[in-house]
């Protein structure tokens, strides 16, 4: 079992949202944005500990519209979990048995589900915010008869045992023999044979003797303490001896620690003795090691781990980072991941991402979906239209959803909207048919994702963290609008923009798309010769309107980049520039020559020239003006 | 381990071990009267969770009363304490509602509707639906609504109603499109309602349970299944097993007794084990030990049902349990000259009885008309009488008001309910409302009807006892109390010294519901214990030192040290309808049925009484009499006793 759904409301800076969950599902964005909300918000759904004191929500959780609004008159804090069953019958008996009650099918698939709600609302009865629970049916409404009995609860709980593993992992903590999570329990399940822990035992007595009898003073300490004994419990024999070592197996095994050398010469040393990133490292492994020996044991052979773990890279360098990845995806059960790395990210699969976005004090999440949904009734002609889609619909006619594999076709657009034909709700049931088109010709499909990742693997990390993105052809483009953007004193990183030399990384009109999908604001600029059209016309072809390829891709009037900054007058300049780079005769080039060779050393100038326009604002202000106008919109673009 | 489980084990006969053992699917087991089949399917739910603590499977056990299910769920938690949330111990309609419940939607159900279990709440149903039609229905609603009643039990749905010509009883065949109409419209008003009826229960369930995933859902959930009282099921409810069961479902138990079927009225049949047996691969186990009667009841039970041709044919027949002695006085005959001589001699006799015997008595008759003058002739006597049957609805005005107040506060919108709220609080109360006027109020104000109707109640100004009462209702509806507070509130006004007796009875029905509601669903919402409520018979619990009155069919499964056996004539045990359908008809057997279970009831003590004529009407003695050996003569040792 896992989670495959949650929808979080008003908790915290969440008003409303609602994401899928796969097996590996990593959320990435700024602080503050919400990550760590949503990450909590599924351990408090999930814990079991719920509902004492102190341990669910709290009026701080409740989401508020403003400062002024009062947490006891809002509706309070949602959070709807679900967990279905990725293909008929992947739930053994025994969970199915267990969650007989709440469970609920999809009598058309087979496949099964339970849905649980939390909520948190103020009560005027008890003057407290008050939590309460109850699994839903798969209209949605709560569930009634034994479906809402309470002890339904324990059973989905132990299946879907929750840990959360927070940003500060300190190994002292984790590893401390009384008091951690994984570390105590593992120690407290060991199993040691009666025969061993006697001879173990008698072992630590003897030696015990000989410590005592290796100084003559410790034997005097002991005398003098035991004259302690002798005036509290004067009817009774009392005794007292001094221990050096383990008195029982307990005791001994508890001083278990992990210690471990860099290299075949160092000394050995403690973990906690070690850096922070190892240490942080190993809680995580640490995790695994109790999942695979101790979860089963404690919960139920079918239990599946739900680990909520935030910024795995802590204090790791990049290389390390880089391989986390893998190491993550391979932990077993579900993983929900937060991070601030774009190493990690490299490696993580297009679709596992989510995008945390806090926008006019709402967090939104943006993915890359590969299935869109939306509530529809069962319509006149529905069913007809899902048998002869070819398996790109489906409708639940419980939840009454409709859900579109990839994005919606016009044949089958109109044929949707002809269902809606003479419904009373006419005029929503259609823009909501239309919403469903709309949201689902942002669909990218597996084959240019997996394009992607091959070119784009390098700067894929930094482009997910961006705020705006601004779409170039080549590395040149790269360079020079970084510098002039930084004479503009519009420094491009400190406003989190990334420029993507799309050339270099796959094709411009990809990189629209994808920005489009996940809703981050963008500009482009083309050369102005054939390529650059081309370029536009691809977006055309994506569904991009006219009007918005117009205002969002600037092109250089004059052609290409060089050809542009000779006819904006930067010819004495650029000759200046390719002088010291120790072009013969440069300032004696006439116009074609010199653009003949700025082609011909297109990255060693422009990175020259680049640092140049970087310290000299006028100059900046004479370069292209589609560059210029680019710098300018950025700010505020949305 | 020598845990109450184990001691019960250990006191089981073989043969009822080897039932509770039984591991080989599918089994049936012919319990004769006072066999021990309860104590068989407790102990084998008990041994089947004891042997299984790290599974998570269920187990269901099917029972026909609440009442049953309740001590069945009581003894099992004994037995096995800890373990026994594992057990859904229900009625088939419990058990459908919960299936409905949980997976209604797909039919368009939602999860909390409302059961309506009181004929005037669905004659109301069918009234309104009727009038919201064009067409013209016939004015007799209770017949319609049978006609209902029977197409749903023959699990016949609307669509089916009106494609397929069916023969209705004594239905003309012009009229067959106008009851499938009225049928059709009848549920939609239901659904709009929000509410289900009894019948209605078991056909959506058993429409879900068409689905294939459905049926295999409840068999993974479900490993074992015990049906007690088999022989009672009705042709709706073993459809809705089979299909439950689908193809290859085996672990069925059913306990049955074919002699003591009394329900072919309601669609049980003799022949039913019959078919168990052939679609299951039943193995059968006889339990013929019967550990409740006395040696001549036995007998007497024995020497009445051969008389009947539809039984099972390997049934064995029933022992006496060793070390029971027989004596004279076990089976006592008394003939009367008239029907009222026969209650008031009765009546005389048991007012000699001291209150300990007293409170071990019952009077069984065949018909509720006989009991009521039974009843009349004890209280004359000054003996406490209580009338055992089922109840659908409180009988007081109070109770009634306060369940319409519990439901308004659930459902504000209902206005069925609205008006029952209005009548009953007017009739303890004699405060008389203006519906219309409420209804109007509520909707030019957007407040709820229960909320105007305080209003106008407070208008009134009503003696403060009353007030405290509608105050209580108030803050519950406010959210400004809970639900056992305000309704101990409501209970403290009503219970005074001057509450009427039906009232009373009301206040220890509430007493013993809630006290089962606890018991079966612990903790519970207002509107779970509404749901629980609908499914139950309110009938009171009777006080100590009462006399028994029941119809045979109330008796069922019950035990007595005493029972007194009355109307043992013809036309009144048999009954006229059955007299008139002649020897070997399977109505006469149903009746020779009866009289085997209402005799079977006693543990000590059967008194057999009839009198000569029966509302002026001489009758014959019973047929009955004369085939257990109990007449003129034929009886070896029953004692003639004549008293006027």
């Amino acid at each position: 079992m896992r989670i495959t759904w949650i929808k979080i409301q008003n908790f915290r800076s969440i008003r409303s949202l609602e994401v899928d969950l796969g097996e590996t599902t990593v959320f990435i964005g700024p602080n503050n944005a919400g990550k760590t909300a949503i990450l909590e918000a599924l351990r408090i759904a999930l814990t079991r500990r719920w509902g004492q004191r102190g341990t669910g929500f709290s009026e701080y959780d409740v989401h508020l519209a403003d400062d002024s609004a009062d947490p006891k008159s809002s509706s309070g804090v949602s959070i709807e979990l679900r967990s279905e069953e990725s293909e008929p019958g992947e739930w053994s008996d025994e969970i199915v048995a267990a969650l007989g009650h709440i469970l609920q099918l999809d009598l058309h698939t087979g496949r099964r589900s339970v849905t649980l709600r939390t909520q948190c609302k103020w009560s005027e009865d008890t003057g407290a915010f008050e939590p309460s629970w109850e699994f839903l049916g798969a209209g949605r409404d709560p569930l009634a008869g034994r479906g809402a009995r309470r002890v339904n609860l324990e059973p989905f709980w132990r299946y879907l045992p929750v840990f959360y593993l927070g940003a500060l992992r300190d190994a002292g903590d984790e590893f401390a023999p009384r008091s951690s999570q994984f570390w105590t329990r593992l120690l407290k399940a060991l199993e040691i044979p009666a025969d061993l822990e006697s001879r173990a035992l008698q072992v630590l007595d003897l030696l015990n003797q000989r410590l005592l009898k290796a100084d003559p003073r410790l034997g005097d300490i002991a005398e003098k303490i035991s004259i302690a004994t002798r005036i509290a419990a004067r009817d009774r024999e009392g005794d007292l001896a001094l221990r050096m070592v383990p008195l029982k197996m307990w005791d001994l095994l508890s001083k278990a620690e992990i210690i471990l050398r860099n290299e075949p010469d160092s000394p050995w040393l403690p973990l906690v003795s070690q850096g922070q990133g190892i240490q942080s490292l190993s809680v995580i492994f640490l995790f695994r090691a109790f999942v695979d020996h101790l979860l089963r044991e404690l919960n139920e052979p079918d239990s599946e781990p739900v680990l909520a773990l935030e910024e795995p890279e802590t204090h790791l360098h990049p290389q390390a980072v880089r391989t986390l990845w893998r190491h993550v995806s391979e932990l077993p059960g579900q993983k929900i991941v937060t991070t601030h790395s774009p190493y990690f990210v490299q490696h993580v699969p297009f679709r596992d991402l989510r995008l945390v976005r806090l926008k006019s004090n709402r967090t939104e999440i943006h993915s890359l979906p590969a299935d869109y949904s939306t509530a529809l009734p069962l319509l006149q002609g529905l069913e007809r239209v899902v048998a002869t889609s070819g398996g790109s619909l489906d409708y639940e006619h419980a939840s009454e959803t409709l859900t579109v594999h990839g994005a919606l076709d016009e044949k089958t657009y109109r044929s949707l909207l002809e269902c809606c034909g003479k419904h009373e709700n006419r005029a929503d049931l259609v823009q909501k048919v239309k919403d469903l088109r709309d949201r689902s010709s942002r669909f990218i499909d597996d084959e240019e994702l997996r394009s992607l990742e091959t070119y784009a693997r390098r700067m894929r990390g930094e482009i997910f963290f961006a705020e705006r993105w601004l779409i170039v052809e080549g590395q040149a483009d790269y360079l020079i609008i970084h510098a002039m953007a930084s004479a503009l004193e519009y420094d491009l990183d400190a406003h989190g923009v990334s420029v993507i030399d799309a050339m270099n990384n796959g094709d411009p009109a990809t990189f629209a798309a994808l920005a489009r999908a996940l809703e981050i604001p963008w500009l482009a600029v083309f050369d102005g010769d054939d390529a650059g059209r081309n370029y536009k016309t691809a977006l055309a072809n994506r569904g991009f309107a006219a009007n918005e390829i117009d205002y969002r891709c600037r092109t250089h009037p004059a052609g290409d980049l060089e050809a542009q900054f000779v006819t904006d007058g930067l010819g004495p300049e650029l000759r200046n520039t390719l002088e010291a780079l120790d072009v013969r005769d440069a300032a004696d080039l006439d116009d074609k020559a010199l653009l003949s060779q700025l082609r011909n050393k297109k990255s060693a100038y422009a990175a020259a020239f680049a640092v140049r326009i970087r310290g000299d604002k006028t100059l900046a202000q004479r370069a292209p003006e589609a560059f210029r106008a680019a710098i300018k919109e950025l700010r505020g673009l949305t | 381990m020598d845990n109450l489980l184990e001691l019960s084990l250990r006191d089981l006969t073989d043969i009822q071990c080897r039932a509770v053992h039984w591991n080989d699917g599918a089994l049936l087991v012919l319990a004769g009267p006072g066999s021990g089949k309860t104590r068989v399917l407790t102990c084998r739910v008990a041994r089947l969770l004891e042997s299984s603590r790290d599974d998570h499977f269920r187990i269901l056990a099917l029972t026909f009363t609440n009442k049953a299910a309740h001590e069945m769920a009581n003894r099992v938690a004994a037995l096995v304490p800890g373990l026994s949330d594992r057990a859904d111990i229900d009625t088939f309609h419990g058990f459908c509602a919960q299936v409905v419940r949980q997976h209604g939607v797909h039919l368009g159900i939602k999860p909390n509707f409302a059961i309506y279990s009181r004929s005037a709440d669905r004659q109301a149903v069918l009234e309104d639906a009727l009038r919201r039609d064009s067409q013209r229905f016939g004015s007799d609603i209770r017949r319609l609504l049978s006609l209902i009643d029977d197409l749903k039990a023959r699990m016949i749905t609307p669509e089916q109603a009106g494609q397929c010509d069916i023969a209705w009883k004594g239905v003309a065949s012009n009229e067959g499109d106008l009851v499938a109409r009225a049928y059709r419209l009848y549920e939609d008003e239901l659904r709009r309602a929000n509410a289900l009826d009894f019948n209605s229960l078991i056909l959506e369930a058993y429409k879900l349970l068409g689905y294939p995933a459905m049926a295999r859902h409840y068999q993974t959930v479900y490993r074992y299944w015990l049906i007690d009282e088999f022989q009672d099921t009705n042709g709706a409810q073993y459809e809705l097993l089979r299909r439950m069961a689908g193809e290859h479902f085996r672990e069925i138990f059913a306990v049955a007794d074919d002699d003591q079927t009394i329900y072919e009225w309601n669609g049980a049949n003799v022949r039913r084990i019959g078919t168990l047996v052939e679609e299951f691969a039943c193995e059968v186990v006889q339990l013929p030990t019967n550990f409740r009667c006395p040696p001549q009841i036995v007998e007497a039970a024995n020497r009445l049902v051969v008389y009947n041709a539809s039984r099972v044919a390997s049934k064995q027949k029933t022992k006496s349990a060793p070390g029971k002695s027989t004596n004279e006085e076990q089976v006592q005959c008394r003939v009367f000259k008239t029907d009222r001589d026969e209650v008031k001699g009765i009546a005389a006799e048991i007012a000699g009885l001291d209150v300990y015997a007293r409170a071990r008595t019952a009077v069984l008759a065949r018909n509720r008309v006989l009991l009521e003058s039974m009843y009349n002739a004890l209280k004359h006597q000054n003996v406490p009488a209580t009338i055992l049957a089922r109840r659908d609805d409180f009988v007081s005005p109070e109770m009634r008001w306060l369940v319409a107040c519990l439901r308004q506060i659930n459902r504000p919108l209902d206005r069925r309910n609205m008006t029952t709220l209005v009548e009953s609080f007017g009739s303890f109360s004699s405060l008389s409302l203006d519906f219309d006027e409420l209804v109007s109020r509520s909707v030019v104000n957007g407040v709820t009807y229960l909320s105007v109707w305080m209003e106008m109640t407070r208008d009134a100004a009503l003696p403060s006892p009353v007030m405290a009462i509608v105050d209580a209702v108030e803050r519950l509806a406010a959210g400004r109390t809970t639900l056992t507070p305000a309704i101990q509130q409501i209970l403290d006004q009503f219970d005074s010294n001057d509450a009427g007796d039906d009232l009373k009875e009301d206040l220890s029905a509430w007493q013993r519901l809630s006290r089962e509601i606890r018991v079966s669903q612990g903790f519970t919402s207002l509107e779970r214990f509404l749901q629980e409520l609908d499914l139950r018979s309110k009938e009171p619990v009777p006080s100590p030192g009462t006399v028994f009155l029941a119809t045979i069919h109330g008796a069922k499964g019950l035990e007595f040290e005493t029972v007194y056996l009355i109307g043992l004539a013809e036309e009144v045990l048999p009954s006229w309808h059955s007299v008139k359908k002649g020897v070997g008809s399977a109505a006469l057997e149903e009746e020779r049925r009866s009289c085997f279970v209402a005799i079977t009831r006693a543990r000590h003590r059967l008194i057999l009484s009839r009198a000569d004529q029966y509302k002026g009407w001489p009758k014959p003695p019973s047929r009955f009499l004369q085939e257990m050996g109990m007449l003129n003569g034929g009886s070896s040792t029953g004692l003639y006793s004549q008293s006027a």
